[in-house]
C-alpha cells in the first residue's frame, strides 16, 4: 500500500490552530495594541506605556489586584480539595452513594446565571439562609451587602457551582490508577491512609495539576457573580481585575486603561500558570529519577 | 448603506409606482424607559401628524444601563441612532468626544428667546449650543398625611389636594415652612413600625437612593461642594467637614435610627409610598400624577434643609442631542427644536410630564395663571421657586461618569454600614485618579 504524502498532522490540526489564533491569540495581540492608545476629546492617540505608568500610581488598580490575589488564593485550593474530596467520595462503594451521586452532579446543569439568580435570592436579608440562622436563634447575616462578607459569599457561590465539574476530571484519574497498584499495597499492609498519601495522590498528580491551572484560568477571569451580586462593592471587596477593566472600558468608556489592566492581568495569570508547571511537574521528575 | 435607508428608498420606490410618491424618514430617539417615554412618544405622535414624511422612533433603555449603552453606542458612530437623550453633566462630555453635533447660530437664536439661561447654559459646551433643553428638575417632600397623624406628629406646611396656594403662599412656606433633616428624622422615627424585627412602615426614603442628583443638596445645604473648582480634585470636598457630616446624617438613617429601607430599585420608593408603606420621600415632581391617582391622603412640602444650613434643591435634567452620525442630521435638528422649543411641543411634554420646563413662556404662565393656585398646579409653582431660589446644579467635569459612580458606590456602602470616613476618602481617590488621567496633556 502507497503512503498518503499529504501532511495529515498538521490539516487535522489546523482547525483547532485557526481557533486558537482567532480565538486566543488574536484578541491578546488587540488588547496588547489598544492599552498603547488613549482618547482625548474623541481622538485616538498613541501614547505608549502611559496607561501601565499610570496604574502603578493608581490606588484603585492596587486595590483591585490585591482583591483578586486575595480571592484566588482562598477560592483555587479551596475548589481543589473540596472536588478531590468529593472525587474520593464518589468513587466509594457505599449504601446510598447513588444519591450522593446525583446530588453533586445537579450543579453541573445549572447555568452559571441562573445559580447566581437563585443564591442572591437564598441570600437576601429575609432570605433562605438567614430564615435557617433565624430558626437557630442567630441574627441575620448580610452575605452580600457587607465588606466583610461579601467576596467570601461570592467564594461560596462560585465553589458551589465549580467543584462538581472539576470532580469529574478528578474521577477519571482515579479510574486511571490501576487496581493492581492499590492491590499490592494493601498485600504490603499499608493503610488506607497510606495508600491515599503514598499511591493515590502521587498518581493523580498529572490529573491534579491540570484541574489546578484550569480552574486558576478561570477563577482569575471569574466576572458574572461579581456583576450580578455586588457590582465591586461593598467597598471595593469585590472588586477583582475583571470588574475594574469592564467598568473602566465599558462604564467610563476607557478603553485604554481598561485594556492595560486586562494585559496585566494575562501576564501574571500566565506567570502563575507557569509557576504551577514548574513546581509540579518538576517534583514529579525529581521523585521519579 | 443604512438598512433602513434601503427600505425607505423601496418603500418611496413603490409609493413612486403606485402614484403616491413621499419622501419618507425615520428618526430613530434613543432614551430613557419609563414616563419620559410615554411623554416622548405624545410629542413624537404630534410631530408625526404634522410631518406625514416622518417616523419618530422610540428606543428606550433601562435606567441602569442607559448612559452606558448610549457611549458605546453613540461611540460606535452608530448611524441608526438620530437622536439622543442625555442628562445635563454628560452633555460637556458627549460634546468633547464628537458625539453630538453643534445646533448652530440660527438655533442657538431661538434658544436665547425661548429658554431660561441657565437652560441653555448647561447644554453649551465651548461657547456652542449641543443639547437642548427638555425640561428641568425639582425635588420635593411627599408625606402621607395620615401616617404622620396617626403617629401623634404635625405634618410640614405644605400643598394638598383641597388647598389653594398664592405666590405669596409659596414664597412663605418655602422660607418659613421648611422642615429640617433633623426634624424629618425625628418624625420619620414615630412613624416607622416593626413587627418580628421586619419593618412594617418606613419613615422616610430618597426616590434615588445613593445618587448624586439627589443627594447632592444634603453636602451642599452645609456648604460642602463635591469637587474643587478646577475640577482637579474632590480632596477635602467631598472628604471634607460639610459632608462628612451630611454623610454622618445619611448613615443614621440606615444604621443608627434605621426609618430607611435599604438599596431602592428605581421606582420603588414612589410604589411603596403609594402602598401605604412609607410615610415619607423626597422625589421629582414627575411622581405627582401617579400618587394623586392612589387613595393615599399625601402632601407636598419643600425640600428639608439641615438645621444649621441653608435650603438647596436638585435641578437639572434631560436634554436632546443630536448624533453626529445620524444620516438624517437636519430633520432630527428639526424634531429637536419642535420638542424643546416649539410652544406645542413643550406644552405637550409639560402637560405630559409634569415636569418643571424650561421655557419663558411656561414658566411665566406657572406665576401668574390662576389655573397654578390649585393643587397639583401650585406643585409646579413650588418647583418654579425652588429653581429660581435654591437649586444648584450638579458639577461640570470631564470625569462625570467617574465622579457619579464614585459618589454612589460611597453612599450605598455607607448605608451598609462602611465607615463614612473610609468611605468618602476611597471615593476622593477613585475620582482623583479618574480626573489626573482625563485631564492630562
Amino acid at each position: 500500500m502507497k503512503r498518503l504524502t499529504i501532511p495529515l498532522a498538521p490539516i487535522a490540526l489546523l482547525p483547532a490552530l485557526l481557533g486558537l489564533a482567532l480565538f486566543r491569540v488574536y484578541p491578546i495581540v488587540l488588547a496588547v495594541f489598544e492599552s498603547l492608545f488613549s482618547t482625548f476629546r474623541g481622538e485616538r492617540l498613541f501614547v505608549g506605556f502611559e496607561n501601565y505608568i499610570l496604574l502603578l500610581t493608581d490606588n484603585g488598580f492596587w486595590q483591585s489586584l490585591w482583591v483578586t490575589l486575595w480571592f484566588n488564593l482562598i477560592i483555587n485550593p479551596l475548589q481543589v480539595a473540596l472536588a478531590l474530596l468529593l472525587a474520593l467520595m464518589f468513587v466509594q462503594k457505599v449504601p446510598f452513594i447513588g444519591i450522593f451521586r446525583f446530588l453533586f452532579l445537579i450543579p453541573i446543569g445549572v447555568s452559571l446565571p441562573v445559580a447566581v439568580i437563585i443564591w442572591r435570592i437564598m441570600l437576601l436579608p429575609d432570605g433562605l439562609l438567614n430564615g435557617f440562622l433565624g430558626a437557630l436563634g442567630l441574627p441575620p447575616l448580610r452575605f452580600l451587602t457587607s465588606p466583610e462578607l461579601a467576596l467570601y459569599s461570592i467564594i461560596a457561590i462560585a465553589t458551589w457551582k465549580g467543584i462538581s465539574y472539576w470532580m469529574i476530571f478528578i474521577i477519571g484519574g482515579l479510574q486511571n490508577i490501576s487496581p493492581e497498584i492499590h492491590e499490592a499495597a494493601r498485600l504490603e499492609g499499608a493503610s488506607s491512609w497510606q495508600r491515599l498519601w503514598l499511591v493515590t495522590l502521587p498518581l493523580l498528580k498529572p490529573t491534579l495539576l491540570f484541574v489546578l491551572v484550569a480552574d486558576v484560568t478561570i477563577n482569575f477571569l471569574l466576572f458574572a457573580p461579581i456583576f450580578m451580586l455586588t457590582n465591586g462593592g461593598p467597598r471595593n471587596s469585590t472588586n477583582v481585575l475583571m470588574y475594574e477593566a469592564y467598568k473602566s472600558g465599558f462604564v467610563f468608556g476607557d478603553m485604554g486603561r481598561a485594556m492595560a489592566i486586562v494585559v496585566i492581568l494575562v501576564a501574571l495569570l500566565l506567570v502563575i500558570v507557569g509557576l504551577q508547571f514548574w513546581l509540579l511537574s518538576g517534583r514529579r521528575q525529581g521523585a521519579a529519577s | 448603506m443604512k438598512i433602513r435607508t434601503a427600505f425607505a428608498t423601496s418603500v418611496v420606490a413603490f409609493l413612486a409606482a403606485t402614484g403616491t410618491a413621499q419622501a419618507s424618514t425615520t428618526l430613530t430617539i434613543l432614551m430613557l424607559e419609563g414616563l419620559d417615554k410615554g411623554a416622548m412618544e405624545a410629542v413624537a405622535d404630534a410631530y408625526m401628524a404634522a410631518h406625514p414624511d416622518v417616523t419618530v422612533e422610540i428606543q428606550a433603555l433601562p435606567w441602569g444601563q442607559f448612559f452606558q449603552v448610549s457611549d458605546l453606542r453613540l461611540r460606535s458612530g452608530d448611524e441608526n441612532i438620530d437622536l439622543i437623550y442625555t442628562d445635563a453633566p454628560v452633555v460637556a462630555s458627549y460634546a468633547a468626544n464628537g458625539y453630538i453635533a453643534p445646533f448652530g447660530a440660527e438655533i442657538e437664536a431661538q434658544a436665547r428667546e425661548t429658554l431660561v439661561a441657565s437652560a441653555g447654559q448647561a447644554g453649551t459646551f465651548e461657547g456652542e449650543l449641543y443639547a437642548l433643553p427638555m425640561n428641568s428638575s425639582a425635588q420635593v417632600l411627599y408625606y402621607n398625611i395620615d401616617l404622620l397623624t396617626e403617629a401623634g406628629i404635625e405634618p410640614p406646611a405644605g400643598l394638598t389636594a383641597d388647598g389653594q396656594a398664592s405666590a405669596d403662599d409659596i414664597q412663605a412656606m418655602a422660607t418659613e415652612g421648611r422642615w429640617t433633616w433633623e426634624r424629618l428624622v425625628e418624625a420619620a422615627n414615630a412613624v416607622t413600625k416593626t413587627e418580628d424585627g421586619r419593618t412594617q412602615t418606613w419613615g422616610f426614603a430618597f426616590e434615588q437612593f445613593g445618587e448624586l442628583y439627589q443627594l447632592q443638596p444634603l453636602g451642599a445645604s452645609l456648604g460642602g461642594a463635591i469637587i474643587s473648582d478646577d475640577t482637579m480634585t474632590a480632596a477635602d470636598y467631598l472628604d471634607g467637614d460639610a459632608w462628612r457630616q451630611a454623610a454622618n446624617w445619611w448613615s443614621g438613617l440606615f444604621n443608627v435610627d434605621e426609618v430607611s429601607p435599604r438599596a431602592l430599585g428605581f421606582g420603588e420608593a414612589t410604589q411603596m409610598f403609594v402602598n401605604g408603606q412609607l410615610a415619607m420621600f423626597v422625589g421629582g415632581t414627575w411622581n405627582v400624577p401617579a400618587i394623586a391617582e392612589s387613595d393615599i391622603n399625601f402632601g407636598i412640602a419643600p425640600h428639608p434643609r439641615f438645621a444649621e444650613g441653608a435650603a438647596v434643591t436638585p435641578t437639572g435634567s434631560w436634554y436632546l442631542g443630536v448624533h453626529a452620525a445620524s444620516p438624517d442630521a437636519e430633520a432630527a435638528t428639526d424634531f429637536a427644536t419642535f420638542a424643546t422649543l416649539s410652544a406645542e411641543g413643550t406644552g405637550i411634554w409639560f402637560d405630559n410630564l409634569n415636569q418643571l420646563p424650561t421655557t419663558l413662556a411656561l414658566l411665566e404662565a406657572i406665576d401668574t395663571d390662576p389655573a397654578y393656585d390649585a393643587f397639583p398646579g401650585s406643585v409646579m409653582r413650588l418647583s418654579a421657586w425652588e429653581s429660581r431660589n435654591t437649586a444648584q446644579p450638579r458639577p461640570v467635569t470631564v470625569a462625570f461618569s467617574q465622579l457619579q459612580d464614585a459618589f454612589r458606590t460611597a453612599f450605598v456602602d455607607i448605608a451598609n454600614g462602611v465607615d463614612v470616613d473610609e468611605a468618602l476618602v476611597t471615593a476622593v481617590d477613585a475620582y482623583d485618579e479618574a480626573a489626573r488621567r482625563l485631564n492630562r496633556q
